[in-house]
């Protein structure tokens, strides 16, 4: 887990509230990026997406879209069939 | 939704009046062949011919293939209460998605985020979805191409139900589409002179197919491949540094491979605008500029396919040309 990031679970999330939430339940790899980054791109900086994912490779490849795109990744609550990622859009992506 | 008794229909035109109960029986066959034209003044060789495949319906080579692959789609029940999903980088998306608003399908095209403006504004005009990718999609899983990975993975979503992909990178129907009309075209239009065919790897459904089919009928005939260098910017064609091989692609039927680079492409592109009124796309040009340096051929009839036209690309154009052409006052 890189700087920044928080392992949590559903019940202590950090204190953020998202903005927007995202849930790509039933989509696989590389379809949750794919909509993660576009969700992002029309949001502001500071504002905060809570993404839920379902599939197991989003545990890797959320994390690395956030680094990627200079975003920051606030929390991860792994649930083993739902994963949830609060991601702080960074400046200027 | 797309039943068999409404893809493609059986054709019973009549192609002398040319008068047609139906855009789809404007797809060609031995008997409809795309025109096949000698290209007079932007090569020295007097046997060098295009296969005009922008003359046909839709617009391009990739009619062919799209019509066979939704009739198999149908033809096996995989369409039955399902869209259609596909990865392309324009051609074949255009005939899928022509072909779906005449179905009432609907169309989902994951497309290549470099692909010129002018093909997602066609797309959208047909009625598709369309999906633009960058190739470097996966942060972690770096797939060589994004736009196949995205198609894939909507197939898969959903629990497989929503969506049919007629997977032309690996569908033998791509490559029967070519075996069963392109390269028989050729045939009977050279008189069986045929000695050379070149054309692009895209889907590898053209190269294979045709390959596949002149050298049943003439052992002889050489098939010539044109590759682009990574990161080139031919639509249609691929370079194997950084797409995968197809599964499509049959290397027992090609005799060279050879390299092109953009810029003699776009230069002879232009030539076969200006020079011979071919209003051709790029990819064209590649293959016309490795036929112009390949001095192999005296004999015979040379061909090369002319996948789609330039009215696509202008946007290409618009850059390359930057003044020239307006008025200097």
């Amino acid at each position: 887990m890189n700087q920044g990031e928080q392992s949590m679970t559903i019940d202590e999330k950090p204190e953020v509230t998202s903005t927007q939430i995202l849930d790509t339940s039933g989509l696989v790899c590389p379809l949750p990026v794919y909509k993660a980054a576009l969700v992002l791109r029309g949001m502001e900086s500071g504002q905060v997406l809570e993404l839920i994912c379902t599939d197991p490779g989003s545990l890797a490849d959320i994390p690395a879209l956030a680094r990627q795109r200079g975003d920051r990744l606030v929390g991860i609550d792994d649930r083993g069939a739902v994963q949830v990622f609060l991601i702080e859009k960074g400046p200027g992506t | 939704m797309v039943t068999q008794s409404q893809s493609i229909p059986t054709k019973t035109s009549d192609h002398a009046l040319r008068r047609y109960e139906d855009i789809r029986d404007l797809l060609p066959d031995v008997d409809n062949p795309t025109p096949l034209v000698r290209v007079r003044n932007a090569v020295p060789a007097d046997n060098v011919y295009l296969k005009l495949e922008w003359l046909n319906p839709f617009g391009s080579i990739k009619d062919r293939a799209a019509s066979y692959l939704i009739r198999g789609l149908a033809d096996s029940g995989a369409l039955e209460g399902r869209e259609i999903v596909e990865a392309s980088s324009g051609n074949t998306a255009i005939a899928l998605a022509a072909i779906g608003a005449i179905d009432g399908t609907k169309v989902t095209i994951t497309i290549p985020d470099g692909v010129p403006e002018e093909t997602k504004t066609v797309l959208r005009m047909l009625g598709a979805e369309v999906w633009e990718t960058p190739d470097e999609l996966c942060p972690v899983d770096h797939p060589k191409d994004g736009a196949i990975a995205l198609a894939r993975s909507l197939l898969a979503s959903e629990g497989g139900s929503r969506y049919a992909m007629p997977d032309q990178y690996e569908n033998p129907d791509n490559v029967r589409a070519h075996y069963e009309t392109t390269g028989p075209e050729i045939w009977k239009q050279s008189g069986g002179e045929v000695s050379a065919f070149f054309a692009g790897f895209g889907t590898c459904g053209t190269i294979t197919g045709v390959g596949r089919y002149l050298k049943e009928r003439n052992p002889d005939v050489r098939i010539i491949g044109i590759e682009p260098e990574k990161g080139h910017r031919l639509p249609g064609l691929k370079s194997f540094a950084e797409a995968n091989e197809p599964g499509n692609l049959d290397w027992s039927v090609v005799d060279d491979v050879v390299p092109v680079l953009d810029d003699p492409a776009y230069a002879m592109t232009l030539r076969l605008h200006r020079e011979d009124g071919l209003l051709v796309g790029p990819s064209t040009g590649a293959i016309v500029h490795v036929i112009n340096t390949y001095d192999d051929f005296k004999e015979g009839v040379v061909v090369g396919v002319s996948p789609d036209a330039g009215a696509k690309y202008t946007t290409y154009f618009q850059e390359m040309l930057g003044d020239e052409g307006l008025p200097i006052i």
